[in-house]
């Protein structure tokens, strides 16, 4: 009969059609091939010039003198002086408007506000770079002296309010994702909002919450303009926000726009560098994705 | 403080009731804090682009022309008060080429105010020189103070960085001449090239994860693959496409390394918008077009894609939109150079907005700040009108299943 | 009657179909969506240009049975499925068949209208399209099944810009049906066609069937016993994924065999 003989689906089309989409996606397989790849090849060059000891504990970063030192304490104290500010300023910013979202907002006014925030997500951070330098800094000269012109304090406010979208809108999430009925029930034993919201609906999705934070962190490692235009790209390593400072990413960009001969130390530095960033981003995201993994069944 | 919980006939403590008050207000509070940010900027970034200047001439008088002239027209007297002939000016405009070297080396703009009175043009050449620059309020107090003042060859003008003339320069070394022109293009290339990458790829991926592979192992691991791109600094896709596009593939600093590694980046984001377009059309539709006989691919490409189409579409112009902002990735691949001519090729050397933005800011001249506040006004502008068309669209095909 | 009883139940038949009448020859059909079985071994033919109406309490498995008719059930992941429905002589589960093939003879109509984001020529069109109908055939054969599911009259000004979601709930099932006549399957499978309508909308659609059973056989499941016994010629009753009884409606209905029938008929659970 005719249904025995007719195979629409083993047309050669169907195939095709699975086969152009299966390539399409391998493209982006192959992106984290390679990352990693092209970051490795030029960092085993670099650790075959520079013992890993140097790398790690030596305290200056100074690829470019007579005597070169590659130690990536004052890199790493730099975006950790400039991400701890932010996140001094993103988190209790971002969970207040989380909280605040996902508790006190009906749901078009929700959805309207979550747009707003995205929109901020989607600035330039090069506009927050300039505004970082060219507005807060001179003023915060006004208020606090000894800041110089290009200073991890201004650059890591500026960068809370960059990064407080990504607070805000994902522990958002996780707060909404807490069944109505926990509120509820919190509701009916006669508690205020305000109780319900701290007491029952933020430890419920702190998992959640944490990895918003998680994420929020490896997105200020991560940033790059705000730094390189604010922060400065002077290594040194100092604690003090006062002062001019390198972080990994400002130095990248430093070292790339300069003419690095390629096959030179300082050339192999710089992916010795972005190699330490790409696994610190990477252990971060994993850390935060594990964290939400592991405690979903918390209330489920 | 004696802090007696006493509730009220209903119940209800009031001093709780207080605290909650409070409480909703303080949350409140970052929004505003964000929006005022916003609003400072904004500002900030309007009133840097104006000022008020006094100019010295290179050559011969500080001369303004009237309002209504052409650009030729204007360039053509001021050739003449700089003391050339009438033969010498004529060829000059004349000749195709010599003409365009003449606009590059000099910018007619339209002044907001002058020492000779209001919407006058200027002719800045690229050796003149800026004697003095003021803010706008600044400026406008003393106004008539500066005009005195004037010397031989000086004007004195109000100058509103942004203008159509910044639109269509090329950068400069005088902050005076500079210009957004080349770096639009630039701009326009790599996007171009680089949506013609990511959106075959992020869509692609989309519809194998959403439509044929729904579970099992390899969909997991391009789930698990994707999240973890898209949590990459985008400055590491850079140092990918420095290492792997601009010296081992040997394709060097251009657009085609640009736009290759600006492609790699808008990949997860369309993935992701893709997707959830894709999610929305209702499976009863699916179910419908099987029962009709339809296989896989019919079912895909004859019904769920043109359903989920307005989706799509909206991600794709939200990624530009992030793409368009992209300054760091493209730095290293070679955005950083001084480019003052016009790309031609993909394999020309470029430069987009938002690193010319961050030149500008690098540069130590104050003057370059205002073109970089010009300059970012410019990218706001654009990156609005993306957004208000992405609005739109998603308005206008909102469905009712 | 515990599930274990059910197992092993031979159904109670009345006046059963003949091999030469039926177009569709369930036998021994068993069904699993994983570890757990949904149908146990149904035998039953659907005889042709009549309708066949199956009934009995939710979860019964009358969807399941319905949607094995033509092998919709393959879409759900997990599924197995043993012993044979036979289609026009073919058993539709060998496995040189292709479900696709299979479902381009047989047409479906769903409990919530369906119809796509597209206007109403280019939903009825879809199945046309899909077998290479084109030019000014696909136009006739489009308006045709317009008027044999009874919604050209309404429509016909404006059925080919305006977009089948314009329509009401009843215009968009009727428009579901003509989608799946547009092909001239010699069976439509409709699962609870009119639950999701208003009883005037539910009334044009018990009309149209009547009509229909002239050209197509129908099946349809409904857990509406009025509607069943209106529209239909033959009713099967199922209960936990077994065939419990058959026959022709009337007599289903009014003198039921088997005391869960009865039971169901009378409202006594369901």
């Amino acid at each position: 009969m005719e249904i025995l003989k007719q195979r629409p689906s083993r047309h050669p089309w169907e195939v095709l059609t699975f086969a152009l989409l299966l390539l399409l996606s391998s493209v982006t397989l192959l992106t984290t091939l390679g990352v990693i790849l092209s970051l490795l090849g030029d960092v085993v060059e670099f650790f075959r010039r520079v013992p890993l000891r140097e790398f790690l504990f030596a305290p200056e970063w100074t690829p470019l003198f007579a005597n070169p030192r590659y130690g990536i304490a004052p890199l790493l104290a730099g975006t950790f002086l400039v991400t701890a500010i932010a996140l001094l300023v993103a988190i209790p910013l971002g969970l207040s408007l989380a909280i605040y979202i996902s508790e006190y907002l009906t749901p078009e006014k929700r959805s309207r506000i979550l747009g707003i925030l995205e929109l901020f997500g989607g600035i330039p951070t090069v506009v927050f770079g300039y505004f970082a330098l060219l507005f807060v800094t001179p003023l915060l000269q006004r208020v606090i002296p000894g800041l110089s012109l290009f200073n991890p304090l201004s650059a890591g406010l500026v960068m809370g309010f960059a990064i407080l979208p990504y607070v805000s809108n994902v522990a958002a999430d996780a707060m909404q994702s807490v069944p109505r009925a926990m509120r509820e029930a919190a509701y009916a034993l006669g508690a205020r909002p305000y109780e319900v919201a701290l007491k029952v609906v933020f430890p419920a999705a702190i998992s959640g919450i944490i990895a918003a934070i998680i994420l929020a962190t490896s997105r200020a490692i991560g940033e790059t303009m705000i730094v390189a235009i604010a922060a400065g790209q002077r290594p040194a390593l100092t604690l003090d926000p006062r002062e001019t400072i390198a972080t990994m990413t400002s130095y990248i960009v430093q070292a790339a726009t300069g003419d690095q001969p390629v096959g030179s130390t300082p050339y192999y530095a710089l992916f010795a560098v972005g190699f330490t960033l790409f696994v610190l981003t990477l252990l971060l995201n994993i850390l935060a994705q594990w964290i939400v993994e592991r405690y979903r069944e918390r209330y489920e | 403080m004696n802090r007696t919980h006493t509730p009220n006939a209903f119940g209800v403590d009031p001093w709780k009731a207080r605290i909650d008050r409070v409480f909703a207000r303080a949350l409140v509070l970052p929004l505003l804090l964000a929006l005022g940010l916003l609003a400072l900027l904004l500002g900030d970034t309007l009133y840097r682009s104006f000022s008020v200047q006094v100019v010295r001439a290179d050559e011969g008088p500080g001369r303004t022309y009237p309002f209504g002239l052409s650009a030729q027209e204007i360039l053509r007297q001021d050739l003449l008060a700089r003391g050339y002939t009438e033969e010498e000016v004529a060829f000059a405009l004349e000749d195709p080429k010599e003409r365009q070297v003449l606009f590059l080396q000099n910018r007619v703009e339209l002044m907001w105010n002058t020492q000779d009175g209001p919407f006058r043009y200027v002719v800045t050449g690229v050796y003149d020189e800026r004697v003095a620059d003021f803010s706008l309020a600044e400026g406008l107090r003393r106004w008539n103070e500066l005009k005195a003042n004037l010397q031989e060859g000086e004007r004195l003008v109000l100058n509103p960085w942004l203008d159509q003339t910044f639109l269509t320069r090329p950068p400069s070394r005088s902050p005076l001449t500079a210009g957004i022109g080349v770096a639009i293009w630039g701009t326009v290339w790599v996007l171009s090239l680089a949506l013609l990458i990511a959106i075959p790829v992020g869509i692609g991926t989309a519809i194998l994860l959403e439509e044929y592979l729904r579970e099992g192992r390899l969909s997991r691991i391009l789930e698990v693959n994707l999240r973890n791109l898209a949590g990459v600094p985008s400055i590491v896709y850079g140092l990918l496409g420095l290492a792997l596009f601009v010296r081992s593939m040997g394709i060097g600093p251009t657009i085609l390394a640009a736009s290759m590694t600006l492609g790699l980046l808008g990949i997860p984001v369309i993935v992701v918008t893709a997707r959830e377009a894709l999610r929305a059309v209702p499976e009863s539709l699916r179910l419908a077009a099987f029962a009709l006989g339809a296989t896989r691919r019919q079912v895909v490409f004859r019904v769920v894609v043109p359903a989920a189409l307005p989706g799509m579409v909206t991600g794709v112009i939200l990624s530009a939109a992030r793409l368009i902002g992209e300054a760091a990735p493209l730095l290293l691949v070679g955005a950083a150079a001084y480019v003052p001519f016009l790309p031609s090729s993909p394999l020309s050397q470029y430069t987009v907005i938002p690193v010319q933005i961050y030149l500008w800011i690098s540069q130590n001249q104050p003057e370059f700040a205002r073109v970089a506040a010009a300059g970012i006004l410019v990218m706001l502008l654009l990156l609005s009108v993306l957004y208000l068309l992405a609005l739109y669209l998603r308005n206008r095909f909102r469905r009712e299943w | 009657m515990s599930l274990e009883m059910l197992k092993d139940h031979e159904t109670v038949r009345t006046e059963s179909v003949s091999e030469t009448e039926a177009l569709v020859d369930v036998r021994h059909l068993n069904l699993w969506y994983g570890p757990k079985q949904a149908l146990f071994n149904i035998s039953v033919r659907f005889p042709k240009n009549k309708v066949t109406a199956i009934i009995g309490p939710s979860g019964c498995g009358k969807s399941t049975l319905l949607r094995s008719l033509n092998r919709m059930n393959d879409l759900v992941p997990g599924v197995r499925v043993e012993g044979e429905v036979r289609y026009e002589g073919v058993n539709i589960y060998d496995p040189r068949v292709d479900p696709v093939a299979v479902r381009r003879h047989i047409g479906m109509v769903f409990q919530k209208p369906n119809p796509f984001p597209k206007t109403i020529f280019e939903n009825v069109a879809f199945g046309l399209r899909l077998m290479g109908v084109k030019g000014s055939e696909l136009e006739d054969r489009v308006v045709e099944a317009l008027k044999r599911a009874a919604l050209w009259n309404e429509v016909q000004d404006r059925f080919k810009k305006e977009s089948g979601l314009r329509l009401s709930g009843g215009q968009q099932q009727r428009l579901c049906i003509a989608r799946a006549i547009a092909v001239e399957p010699p069976l439509l499978l409709m699962d609870e066609p009119t639950s999701a309508l208003d009883p005037i909308a539910t009334q044009a659609i018990e009309d149209l069937i009547l009509e229909l059973k002239e050209r197509y056989t129908v099946v349809i499941v409904t857990h509406n016993m009025q509607q069943a016994a209106r529209v239909s010629d033959r009713t099967l009753f199922m209960h936990l994924g077994v065939l419990v009884e058959e026959g022709p409606t009337d007599l289903l209905f009014t003198k039921p065999k088997h005391p869960y029938t009865e039971a169901y008929i009378t409202g006594r659970f369901g």
